[in-house]
């Protein structure tokens, strides 16, 4: 049999999630309805402010993307304990490298797609405005998105083999993303209401610095993680 | 007159107290902090010494 | 292994207490008040050794982790568990002194210092590596893990630091009084030198706790299922003294 190169086994592992996620879009609905609780529920803890709300609309909006990423990456090594995919995967033989591209890929699409649906819906709530393009927006939202996909996949296949895994995923990633949370949630004030001393740069640098970082931590370490 | 000595003599405590400029008194907050400290580092060698290696070889 | 190094663990815990008390004398009243924070300042003798103790054995956990995962062994293992938690220990109570010495200085418990706060997120991580440790019950998957979470816990702390000094530095610039003369230097090593004895008391105890509690678990062969076979990767338990 041909070796697949890394690039084409993770592109075939990411078709297979996403085929997966869209043929099972109940579990794709119950994540776009908790972002959306989470959504309402800041605005019944802040109180009908709504200058307050528009101010923090950022922040309350990667709030609900962090524990929405909660639900999602938890879900992703779900899938393979079930009937022992993993170890499938891993006799295939897949580069477990390969795996830590796909899933890391496959969570941030996951939670591009909720940003990008919960985005009107914040500007709606909030009455928010945009300041600046929709692509600055985008841009800050998928960096945003890979610095929490990152850790959090290496971190979800931790935790899904440990007692206890759904309090383990928030307990180790919820302090790690606190510096991409942090940029990514300036970063989108500044979109939505606007940058006049142009800070924006340095904040998509930090976050562009944390991906590095991160994404090639993963990319070393992840076979260790899932390594018999 | 007594009222221009008094302001006077306002003025000049406010000067002499940004002057010393420094907080004053404050030893509550020192006396807090290395009970703390001792406290934290005795309760750890504690604890280490209820959990110590009992039994087995590593005993002599 | 008989206990050969009791004496000399010992030796270290009489040289911490005996230079803790040299420290505490020193501290309190032998260096001079300071110009703008008067007696309050005394509270750097034990505050600032003790974040730099925390750091210090975070590091010690980094070169376990890293070394573990080139070369598998239980003793780095089990001294990765004891760093942890002893930086647990003293990155806890520093970060209690720094919240009581915020209150006179900036008038509030908690000022969102660049400092203080990422040592609160590094201390939250850490609390995060200690149960994942507790979580897992296979030994080797454990020790392989966790020297994962370990290096990437560490790498975060510099990034922790820099966001947290830019997003604080748009909002205002703190002062730190920069009026040190040599007697507080003096005391401040005497200080930071019986925090390190007791440190390495600490982590020499603790990492015989894990040593023990290794034992224990890889004593019991069929417990696991890869004991019985040949690993590659995992530590022979034979090598356990």
């Amino acid at each position: 049999m041909r070796r697949r190169g890394l690039l084409s086994t993770a592109w075939v592992l990411l078709r297979k999630d996403l085929l997966l996620e869209w043929r099972t879009r109940a579990r794709l609905n119950a994540l776009l309805v908790f972002a959306l609780s989470t959504l309402l529920l800041f605005s019944f803890a802040v109180g009908p402010d709504t200058r307050l709300l528009e101010r923090n609309a950022g922040g309350y909006l990667w709030l609900a993307l962090l524990f929405a990423s909660v639900l999602s990456l938890g879900e992703s090594f779900r899938v393979e304990a079930e009937n022992e995919c993993l170890d499938g995967l891993r006799l295939a033989p897949a580069d477990p490298r390969a795996l830590f591209l796909a899933k890391a890929a496959g969570n941030t699409l996951l939670l591009v797609g909720l940003g990008t649906v919960l985005f009107p819906i914040m500007v709606a709530l909030y009455s928010a405005k945009l300041a600046m393009g929709m692509g600055d927006f985008l841009l800050v939202l998928t960096l945003g998105c890979m610095s929490l996909s990152a850790p959090g996949t290496v971190y979800s296949a931790i935790a899904n083999h440990a007692r206890a895994r759904d309090v383990l995923l928030p307990l180790l990633l919820f302090p790690l993303v606190v510096p991409a949370l942090l940029a990514a949630t300036k970063a989108t004030s500044l979109v939505l209401q606007g940058d006049p001393m142009n800070q924006l740069g340095s904040w998509l640098g930090l976050l562009a610095g944390f991906n590095l970082m991160y994404w090639g931590l993963g990319f070393l370490l992840f076979p260790r993680v899932v390594e018999d | 007159m007594t009222s221009l000595l008094l302001v006077a003599q306002v003025t000049a405590d406010a000067a002499a107290r940004v002057g010393e400029g420094r907080i004053q008194g404050g030893w509550g907050y020192v006396a807090a902090s290395y009970a703390i400290a001792y406290g934290a580092m005795a309760a750890y060698a504690v604890s280490l010494w209820l959990r110590r290696p009992r039994g087995g070889k590593s005993e002599e | 292994m008989n206990d050969k190094y009791r004496a000399l663990r010992n030796g270290l815990a009489v040289l911490g207490v005996l230079t803790l008390a040299v420290g505490a004398y020193m501290g309190l009243s032998w260096a001079p008040a300071e110009r703008e924070m008067g007696e309050v300042y005394r509270i750097i003798y034990v505050h600032v050794p003790a974040m730099w103790m925390a750091l210090l054995a975070v590091t010690l956990n980094l070169v376990c982790c890293i070394s573990y995962l080139f070369k598998a062994s239980w003793g780095k293992d089990a001294l990765a568990e004891a760093s942890a938690e002893v930086a647990v220990l003293f990155g806890g109570f520093g970060l209690v002194l720094g919240s009581i010495w915020a209150k006179p200085t900036w008038g509030v418990w908690w000022d969102w210092d660049p400092r203080l706060t990422s040592m609160s997120v590094m201390l939250v991580a850490y609390l995060g590596y200690l149960a994942m440790r507790k979580f897992v019950e296979d030994p080797e998957k454990r020790a392989v893990w966790s020297a994962v979470v370990g290096i990437i816990a560490y790498v975060d702390i510099p990034i922790v630091w820099f966001s947290v000094k830019w997003w604080r530095t748009l909002h205002q610039v703190q002062s730190t009084p920069k009026t040190v003369d040599a007697d507080m230097t003096l005391a401040l090593r005497v200080n930071a030198f019986a925090f390190l004895f007791l440190m390495a008391f600490f982590v020499w105890n603790r990492y015989r706790i894990a040593r023990a509690q290794r034992a224990a678990e890889v004593a019991l062969p069929e417990a696991l299922p890869t004991s019985a076979g040949h690993t590659s990767t995992g530590p022979v338990p034979g090598v356990l003294s």
